[in-house]
């Protein structure tokens, strides 16, 4: 029997990176990165990498390598809280157009959507977020799960139309900065995913499913739903129920059970590889 | 998805005007089944008045009236946050039982009380526009009923229509005696019982509930009982969650010493409403709360049961399930 | 390199695990794209006969709409390019219900899904073929060569002289493989070059189909796959909906987005076939098989074959005198069927293994003696000797770990409250294969750091690819994991195998460690030096001062694995507690033992094992599509009729893992997991299932009605 170790390696980041657009850096960005990697620089200046691949690069970094240098990235990578984008330009053939007013990952967003546009397609084909999935669009899934005023939906059925006013967090607001959101260190580490499709989803749901928890929230499984109401200590099985609205076709199942379950005990859970 | 116009509205009765003046508008509240409808084509509505933050949401014990002591649910309040209050919990622990037994958590964070009461079927020829389906195309058939129909209705079906009706939350409402309180675009409120507020589909299969175009609803009312101690709700389904049931059963019972006092039963999944089991309930009023019982009500009510070529095997999970609801009913929900 | 300091074989988190957590991993429609076209495919409404007329012009004036193609105006492809099932809108004939007739093309999404609805088609319909119960009887020999009546001894004859037998049939229904993600594609053109973005198990697979059906050369189309969201066979073979992005790009001249509903994945991208399958069972006393015939009738589609090796099982399982493996099969208006996990062996072994449970418990024998009394010396197929086997321990083993002790012989003896709970064992095998693939590995140095970038055309549908290999090519090179940047998902890099049929690790880990081993030697060479221990390339990188070095390596398996059986094997012990009122089964406990060689990575390894049993145990109890039969449509066309597990169907699942060295089968000793981990596992629990309550349920998925 062999007992894994509690790993945390960083995989090198830069196979993510596409090679095929032209360099743009900014010069503080240069800057930064020669900071912290200079011997690759000039390699990756040469091969091409533009702000967009070398914010996507900052982020994959992770916890590691960049947190020493938290302020100079926090800068390039954080959008500010307060910062409102200018509204979107308005493709040509929007049908019965609606305005529409919300805060996604903290930043105010303005835009112009046709009515039949759900907030996931909004997502995705507007405003560039592509972490939320589509792999149903009917409800069924749950990969397209984001959170709306602090709860979980389903984005694939929300209009975007319906959400003025409201303040959405995608998978790609839950990290701090370069700081992965705790959910997200569980599931790397209890390896919650494979194809990664629903991890988005799954996610979310996580996150949001224990301030459920803490506001007291039963479930299908619960014994006693009598019971008053009061943080509630879930186990494996009420996590289950409460996570059955996230489809995983890969079968991740019991390592999403752990990586939750440790997120939401503040105790380890014990990862077993066992051989004979 | 048709293309639609999209309003929001102030208030609840210009919401409902404006719906009055338009046959093809619709109200939108949590949208989880009616923008499933309309991606598949199903729903067509040319305009969606948006409901969904007119208030509506309250959930309080009634002052006053018939059901003064009971209590009454927004129309427009999620699911999640009626099946968690403390309230319902408390005194209606079957109504919470059965809101989480449906959908998932992400679509009860969205489903309103009032939009689950009006969920349509989820019978697979209803949902495909290319089937024939009388309740979704009047006139051109029922699909299912020589087709595939394991999961269709062995109670109240016609020939035109074999649908059954998907909610949970709406067969423990049946169960526990609600009133569904609507007001129509005129300012005009009714009241209807759960009994009368779905329909059989007899010759308008069509028509899901007896609803009137433009009438919102504003509250459900449960009166106050004595089953808070004696209830359950099972659903049996094709996976352990996130499914549809294959039939379902809230119990309730108010017992003194072990004689009942009062039973209700209501099964979802075997019928175009829930389906209250009258025989069953009237058998057991008087008698002592025994297996031998509670299978003879159970008997008694599937008795009248009508299979279709692929659901015989309801007749016995109906029968099953009625028993072991009244059984955990008993138990305080210990099986 | 010290033995402590490798990473292959330890448990280390996915390479790609940031990306995906983070949601910044680019799926096949993630890939951002200037000024896209959105289009969508509409499809037929009968099962067969001919398009008499399409009417388009609704669709055409609708707002936003670019183009509306049809057979009537579509390019001219290839149809025997490589694609798979047909629906390429060449002609006006409909062959299956859903086939593809169209493509709308709009400025957005909402515009294309709007005006799909508005094109109106008449038909004329002939008599679809779509009930497989009425043409079962008309089923023939396969054309394929591999399916031909495959028979030693006369294991009819033994059959009619035995006393002690089992006969009976079991059936599997119509599957789909529903990978989250669903087909998609993006297509860019650059003059008459094509970049496809999109998801494929068999990256140079995609790229040559998708080339020959555009009538275009290879290294006119690109295929860029970097992620895979879910394939399980279904993004093996590459289907209609690849080219006809493409030919909707170039008929707008705009890049276009093109993704399959999920209600469309039930007939647009194969399909796992209904198989009805019977076992007949002949044996002594004491448990010796004496017969063992397997004969399967499926279906395939109307003008094209498909079968999964159903028999596969059943040739090499068990020792026996007297063998015979038959197929027959039906064209019917369907979908062509298609690889699905475990192709063959996860449904073959359902039914064999529930037959070798029957047997068991009418010999009054322990299941696991009755498999290990019929153990093959050899593969009793062909008589070579196995690379190696590891049935009796992955049994042994098992019933050890998982309690089988406490397991009742006789079903309904074991109650808990509301509750039956019985236990199953079963036992299962997938071959071990490795596949022609090349690998391109560049070595950097600066300074005293060396780091090195490895290139293959491989897949990753969250097998661990990037990360196995990573680790692969860390300990050949001598560097560390954060020095390698590993490649993969796209056809500009050097051609590689599928990641199909298990061949994927053993393939891709090969070729990269013989480029590390080549890169090595060639360091070695260059520096004129001699070593008297094998230095690594890293340290050749930064004695020699070199600053960049580069090799290919074209790997294949070693000519001598021809000479054995090589299989990885497992067994599986499935504890379920069965609902005395309602049926509703649960999984609550799994265990699946695997022999599989070299583990890579056991954290990886056990999630593809794990899976695997997942899948399995849909199999078991809740998947199923279900056909009209007059129609030819699936009913089951949504998440909400076609059952995949959900989270709270799965309990408390492990996996061991034999610790064996197979020095036959390639020169790394992997074999290979994504597949063996579903073998079986269906048997298993439906023979849990005998022994909670004693219903033997020999037609999949066992629902609640079936157990009453």
């Amino acid at each position: 029997m062999f007992i894994g170790p509690d790993d945390h390696e960083r995989p090198n980041p830069f196979y993510t990176m596409d090679e095929h657009e032209s360099p743009d850096l900014t010069e503080d960005e240069k800057r930064l990165f020669a900071d912290l990697m200079p011997e690759d620089l000039n390699e990756i200046l040469d091969t091409g990498v533009n702000r967009r691949h070398f914010l996507k690069l900052m982020t994959l970094a992770g916890g590691g390598i960049l947190a020493a240098q938290s302020a100079v990235a926090e800068q390039l990578i954080a959008r500010p809280l307060s910062e409102t984008i200018p509204t979107e330009l308005v493709p040509a053939s929007i049908e019965n157009g609606v305005n529409v007013s919300l805060k996604v990952n903290g930043t105010a967003r303005k835009l112009a959507v046709d009515s039949r546009m759900t907030l996931l397609d909004t997502l995705r084909e507007r405003l560039d977020l592509t972490g939320s999935k589509k792999g149903c669009d009917h409800g069924q899934c749950g990969a397209c799960t984001v959170i709306v005023n602090g709860h979980r939906v389903l984005s694939c059925l929300t209009l975007a139309a319906s959400c003025e006013g409201k303040t959405v967090q995608t998978i790609e607001g839950l990290a701090q900065g370069s700081q992965l959101h705790p959910m997200q260190e569980s599931f790397l580490k209890h390896d919650g995913f494979q194809c990664g499709f629903c991890t988005p989803g799954q996610i979310c749901s996580a996150v949001a499913l224990l301030d459920e928890a803490k506001k007291g929230h039963a479930s299908y499984v619960t014994e006693n739903v009598r019971q008053s109401a009061g943080p509630a200590k879930l186990s494996n099985e009420e996590i289950r129920e409460r996570m059955s609205g996230n489809i995983c076709r890969c079968g991740a199942y019991p390592n999403i059970v752990a990586a939750i379950q440790e997120v939401h005990s503040g105790k380890p859970v014990e990862q077993v590889f066992r051989s004979v | 998805m048709r293309p639609f116009t999209y309003t929001r509205a102030k208030d609840a009765t210009s919401a409902s005007k404006l719906l009055t003046g338009n046959p093809n508008a619709k109200f939108l509240a949590g949208g989880t089944n009616l923008l499933d409808l309309m991606k598949e084509d199903v729903e067509r509505p040319s305009t969606l008045i948006d409901i969904s933050e007119l208030g509506l949401s309250d959930i309080k014990t009634i002052s006053s009236g018939t059901n003064k002591g009971g209590i009454s649910i927004g129309g427009l309040g999620k699911n999640t946050d009626a099946a968690n209050h403390p309230l319902i919990r408390q005194n209606y622990p079957l109504l919470t039982q059965a809101i989480l037994a449906g959908a998932s958590g992400q679509i009860r964070n969205m489903a309103t009380n009032g939009g689950n009461l009006l969920q349509r079927t989820r019978c697979p020829y209803f949902y495909e526009v290319a089937m024939p389906c009388n309740k979704r195309e009047p006139g051109t058939g029922c699909g299912a009923k020589e087709g595939i129909n394991r999961m269709h209705a062995i109670f109240g079906w016609s020939e035109k229509c074999v649908a059954v009706y998907p909610s949970d939350m709406a067969i423990a409402l049946a169960a526990l005696d609600a009133v569904v309180n609507v007001r129509n675009a005129s300012g005009q409120e009714r009241s209807i019982s759960m009994a009368d507020f779905h329909r059989l589909p007899g010759d308008q299969p069509e028509k899901d509930t007896i609803l009137t175009h433009g009438e919102l609803i504003t509250s459900i009312e449960l009166p106050r009982n004595n089953f808070a101690d004696k209830s359950y709700y099972v659903k049996v389904r094709d996976r352990a969650s996130y499914a549809f049931a294959l039939v379902s059963v809230a119990a309730a019972l108010e017992t003194s010493g072990n004689k009942i006092v009062q039973a209700r039963i209501a099964m979802g999944g075997v019928a175009h409403k829930p389906w209250r089991a009258l025989k069953a309930e009237q058998l057991l009023v008087g008698k002592e709360a025994t297996e031998a019982n509670f299978k003879l009500a159970a008997s008694a009510e599937m008795a009248d049961a009508k299979p279709l070529e692929h659901n015989a095997f309801k007749v016995e999970l109906g029968n099953r399930s009625i028993v072991l609801a009244l059984q955990m009913a008993m138990n305080g929900g210990k099986a | 390199m010290k033995e402590k300091d490798k990473v292959v074989g330890t448990p280390i988190s996915r390479i790609d695990g940031i990306a995906k957590v983070t949601g910044k991993a680019p799926y096949s429609m993630d890939h951002p794209v200037k000024n896209p076209a959105y289009a969508i495919l509409f499809k037929s409404t009968i099962a067969a006969g001919t398009i008499q007329d399409i009417n388009t012009a609704a669709a055409e004036k609708a707002p936003g709409v670019l183009a509306v193609i049809t057979h009537k105006n579509v390019l001219k492809l290839n149809v025997k390019g490589g694609l798979r099932g047909g629906a390429l809108l060449q002609s006006p004939e409909v062959d299956f219900f859903g086939q593809n007739i169209g493509i709308v093309v709009a400025e957005t999404f909402e515009q294309a899904r709007y005006a799909s609805r508005l094109v109106s088609v008449t038909y004329d319909k002939k008599e679809p073929k779509v009930n497989f119960d009425k043409v079962a009887d008309q089923a023939r020999l396969p054309k394929d060569k591999e399916k031909a009546d495959a028979e030693r001894g006369d294991a009819k004859a033994a059959l009619s002289q035995a006393t002690i037998k089992v006969e009976e049939v079991y059936e599997t229904p119509i599957e789909h493989h529903h990978p989250l993600e669903p087909h998609a594609a993006i297509a860019e053109w650059d003059g008459d070059k094509v970049t496809l973005y999109s998801s494929a198990q068999i990256v140079n697979g995609a790229q040559s189909a998708a080339a020959a059906t555009l009538n275009l050369k290879p290294e006119q189309v690109r295929i860029v796959s970097p992620y895979i969201g879910g394939g399980f066979g279904s993004k093996g073979g590459q289907w209609a909906n690849l080219a006809l992005t493409a030919v909707a790009a170039k008929q707008v001249n705009r890049p276009v987005k093109l993704a399959l509903t999920r209600q469309q994945m039930v007939n647009s991208v194969g399909m796992r076939q209904h198989n009805r399958q019977k076992i007949s069972l002949a044996a002594t006393a004491d448990g010796k098989l004496t017969a063992l015939a397997h004969e399967i009738v499926t279906h395939c589609a109307i003008n094209d074959e498909f079968v999964e090796p159903c028999g596969d099982c059943s040739k090499i399982m068990y020792e026996t005198p007297n063998s015979l493996i038959t197929y027959r099969v039906v064209p019917m208006n369907l979908i062509l069927p298609t690889y699905t996990r475990g192709p063959g062996k996860s449904t073959g072994s359902f039914a064999l293994e529930s037959a070798m449970d029957e047997l068991a418990y009418k010999l009054k024998m322990d299941p696991i003696e009755l498999r290990i009394k019929n153990e093959p010396e050899r593969d009793p197929s062909n008589g070579k000797p196995w690379s190696s086997r590891t049935t009796v321990q992955c049994l042994r083993e098992g019933a050890k770990a998982f309690g089988w002790d406490k397991r009742k012989p006789e079903p309904r003896q074991n109650s808990q409250g509301n509750y039956w709970i019985g236990y199953g064992v079963s036992a299962g095998t997938y071959p071990a294969h490795q596949r022609p693939t090349s690998a391109l590995v560049k070595l950097k140095r600066t300074g005293d750091n060396v780091t090195a970038t490895v290139e293959l055309a491989a897949a990753d549908l969250g097998t661990g690819t990037y990360t196995i290999l990573t680790q692969t090519a860390a300990d050949a090179l001598g560097l560390s994991i954060q020095q390698i940047n590993m490649k993969i998902g796209d056809s500009d890099l050097p051609p590689a195998a599928g990641a199909v049929g298990s061949v994927g690790a053993a393939s891709y880990a090969n070729a990269v460690n013989d480029a590390c081993q080549k890169i090595t030697d060639e360091l070695v060479a260059k520096s004129g030096k001699q070593f008297f221990a094998r230095p690594t390339a890293a340290q050749l990188m930064r004695s020699e001062k070199l600053t960049e070095y580069q090799t290919r390596v074209d790997s294949k398996a070693p000519e001598s694995a021809e000479e054995y059986s090589a299989h990885s094997f497992n067994a599986n012990f499935a504890e379920v507690a069965v609902n005395k009122s309602t049926g509703m089964i649960r999984v609550n406990r799994f265990l699946a033992v695997t022999g599989a060689g070299q583990i890579l990575n056991p954290k990886t390894a056990r999630s593809q094992i794990i899976g695997g049993n997942v899948w399995g145990i849909g199999m078991a109890l809740t998947e199923e599509s279900v056909v009209d039969p007059r129609w030819g449509n699936f009913v089951t066309r949504s998440f909400a009729d076609y059952h995949v597990p959900s989270n709270l169907d799965i309990g408390n699942l492990d996996a061991i893992f034999i610790n064996e060295k197979d020095e036959h089968v390639n020169s790394l000793g992997v074999k290979g997991i994504g597949e063996v981990g579903i073998v079986a596992v269906a048997a298993a629990v439906a023979n849990a299932v005998f022994n909670a309550t004693g219903k033997r349920v020999r037609d999949l998925p066992i629902t609640p009605d079936k157990v009453l």
